[in-house]
């Protein structure tokens, strides 16, 4: 079917990805930690033991876990970390209030699409630092500036995506349901809202990890609090293994959010799930 | 069937009938308008299947939204059973040639979705008539499935359910099998004949497949393109809707696909050019 929901090219083209298509969950986090633990090591060889790269520079895997326990153990987490999960909720939460009732406009109307469109896409293409410092004029120097940051980071992707699935909204599809009765009305719910869910989950991902961005760029230009003030903080004092272990909490985090997106999308979307077995 | 579809034809307007029929489209790149449709006249009678042959680009598609009631004729109307139509209605349902199955919905909701745009819900029995209207394409077990776990031809047969639970007069397809594998394609043609030989519905069966038009139609209108017209009606003449099994032996089923063999070939020439 050449449907907007056809998946992309399939990993069960050659042999390799054939293996690893028909890999089990279990073999698979196998994989994936063998993976992690050859890396791992290389770095530590590398850098912890022929030092072929400055360890200031780029710390070694065993230091930045000797940071992740003092940072955990001093409070440190426990002190900034609250501060920058609830600039990104809110910020977040404000992007999805937002960006949803846009982008349903956005595709729904021409006209609202040609008059705000190019003003939103402007705003989009800037890159988030440049709001830094106007952030900071209008929101002090509190959660606001970061809230604003990671608002205008994940809005737009979530909105242009939106937007996007019900303008390419099928249009055999739309033929079928006006001849099964649907008013131009019930065209919206039925017709256009569920054919965009798709779109509106991938532009949540995009959301999630640009929120990530926006609230790291606000929190490391001065904020008082927050894991980008930690990273500061400790690379100011030489304490990289700490400032990388505060960044693989933030990516850690940021991941995990990803994989809660994707989760609500199975539960929200189940016809999504799984390639045309 | 024939003979019963003569009597009534003979007794009976045509339920179909289209006048003058002409669409043309706006070319945005050339600025100017081509012309899909040219003057077609065309009826049809209750319980007659029609197929329309024709060369890809010749019309057909935009011919049967016309009928559908999804594109208004520049010039010219259809009118079913004497009314003008003005758009899409409970007397017409469509299979289409890419299935435009709801992605989200399964088979179940999908063969549904007639009903419940048309508020029948609330008829008791309508979960029966889904029921039926999968059984009877053969989907049983399939309820739960959602279209993008099944293949071509099993889609396909979730638009035949859609189609035939909306219980129309009308029943318009666009090259229902186009997209379906060659082996599927027989044994499908071969049922979609039986159940409009027994549910006694009005087809317009478009096709560019010569064994589809003949086996199936009781009549044949041959499009050519350039612009869009009708080039010939034939009457089939042949008995039933049998299988082409059945069929191969008939002097005249052999003598119809010559004959369209080489009009066709000749439009494809020209077309070409
Ligand atoms: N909505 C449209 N806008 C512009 N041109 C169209 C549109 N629909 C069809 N056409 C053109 O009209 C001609 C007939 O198309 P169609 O009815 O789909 O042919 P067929 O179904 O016989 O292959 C084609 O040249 C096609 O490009
Ligand atoms: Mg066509």
């Amino acid at each position: 079917m050449t449907s907007f929901l056809a998946t992309g090219p399939s990993l069960g083209g050659s042999r390799v990805g054939a293996w690893l298509a028909g890999l089990s969950l279990r073999s698979r986090i196998l994989l994936i930690s063998a993976e992690v633990v050859v890396m791992l090591a290389l770095w530590q060889l590398v850098v912890g033991v022929f030092r072929w790269i400055n360890p200031v520079f780029v710390p070694a895997p065993l230091s930045i876990f000797s940071g992740l326990g003092d940072i955990l153990s001093s409070g440190a987490v426990a002190a900034n970390a609250p501060a920058s999960l609830q600039a990104w909720v809110v910020g977040f939460g404000l992007a999805l209030v937002i960006a949803i009732p846009l982008g349903l406009l956005l595709g729904v109307s021409l006209p609202v699409d040609r008059i705000v469109g190019p003003i939103a896409w402007a705003i989009y293409a800037t890159p988030s630092v440049a709001y830094q410092p106007l952030a900071k004029a209008w929101f002090g120097f509190g959660i606001g500036p970061v809230v604003f940051l990671v608002l205008v980071s994940a809005v737009f992707p979530i909105m242009f995506n939106l937007a996007a699935g019900i303008r390419t909204t099928n249009t055999s599809i739309i033929s079928a349901a006006k001849v099964y009765g649907a008013s131009k009305f019930r065209l919206y719910p039925a017709i256009y809202l569920p054919s965009t869910v798709p779109f509106l989950f991938a532009g949540l991902r995009q959301g999630v990890v640009l929120a990530t961005i926006g609230m790291m760029v606000a929190e490391l230009s001065g904020a008082a609090v927050g894991m980008g003030a930690l990273i500061i903080r400790s690379t100011n004092t030489y304490q990289v293994g700490q400032a990388f272990a505060a960044i693989m909490l933030v990516v850690i985090f940021t991941i995990s959010m990803v994989q809660v997106t994707t989760l609500v999308e199975r539960w929200v979307a189940p016809w999504t799930r799984g390639a045309g077995k | 069937m024939t003979t019963e579809t003569a009597q009534r034809r003979a007794s009976t307007a045509p339920l179909i009938s289209a006048r003058g029929v002409t669409v043309k489209f706006d070319v945005a790149r050339t600025g100017k308008q081509m012309i899909a449709l040219s003057n077609i006249d065309l009826d049809v009678m209750e319980g007659e299947c029609v197929t329309v042959l024709g060369p890809s680009g010749c019309g057909k598609t935009t011919f049967m939204n016309v009928v559908a009631g999804l594109v208004k004729p520049t010039s010219g109307s259809v009118f079913i059973d004497g009314d003008e139509v003005s758009g899409p209605g409970p007397d017409r349902a469509v299979v289409f040639q890419d299935y435009a199955l709801l992605p989200w919905r399964t088979v179940f909701d999908n063969v549904r979705f007639g009903l419940e745009m048309q508020k029948k819900l609330s008829d008791g029995d309508w979960r029966d008539r889904v029921q039926n209207a999968i059984d009877m394409v053969g989907l049983s077990g399939f309820e739960s499935s959602y279209p993008r776990e099944l293949s071509g031809g099993m889609q396909q047969r979730v638009g035949l359910a859609r189609a035939f639970v909306a219980e129309p007069r009308i029943l318009l397809m666009d090259e229902p099998l186009g997209a379906v594998d060659a082996l599927t394609r027989e044994v499908m043609r071969d049922e979609i004949g039986k159940l409009i030989a027994q549910t006694g519905k009005t087809v317009l069966f478009i096709t560019h497949s010569i064994e589809e038009a003949i086996l199936l139609g009781d009549r044949i209108v041959v499009f050519k393109s350039k612009p869009g017209e009708i080039k010939e009606i034939i009457t089939t003449g042949i008995e039933g809707m049998g299988s082409e099994r059945n069929a191969q032996n008939d002097e005249r089923f052999h003598e119809l696909r010559e004959h369209l063999w080489s009009v066709l070939a000749n439009e494809a020439a020209a077309a070409s050019k």
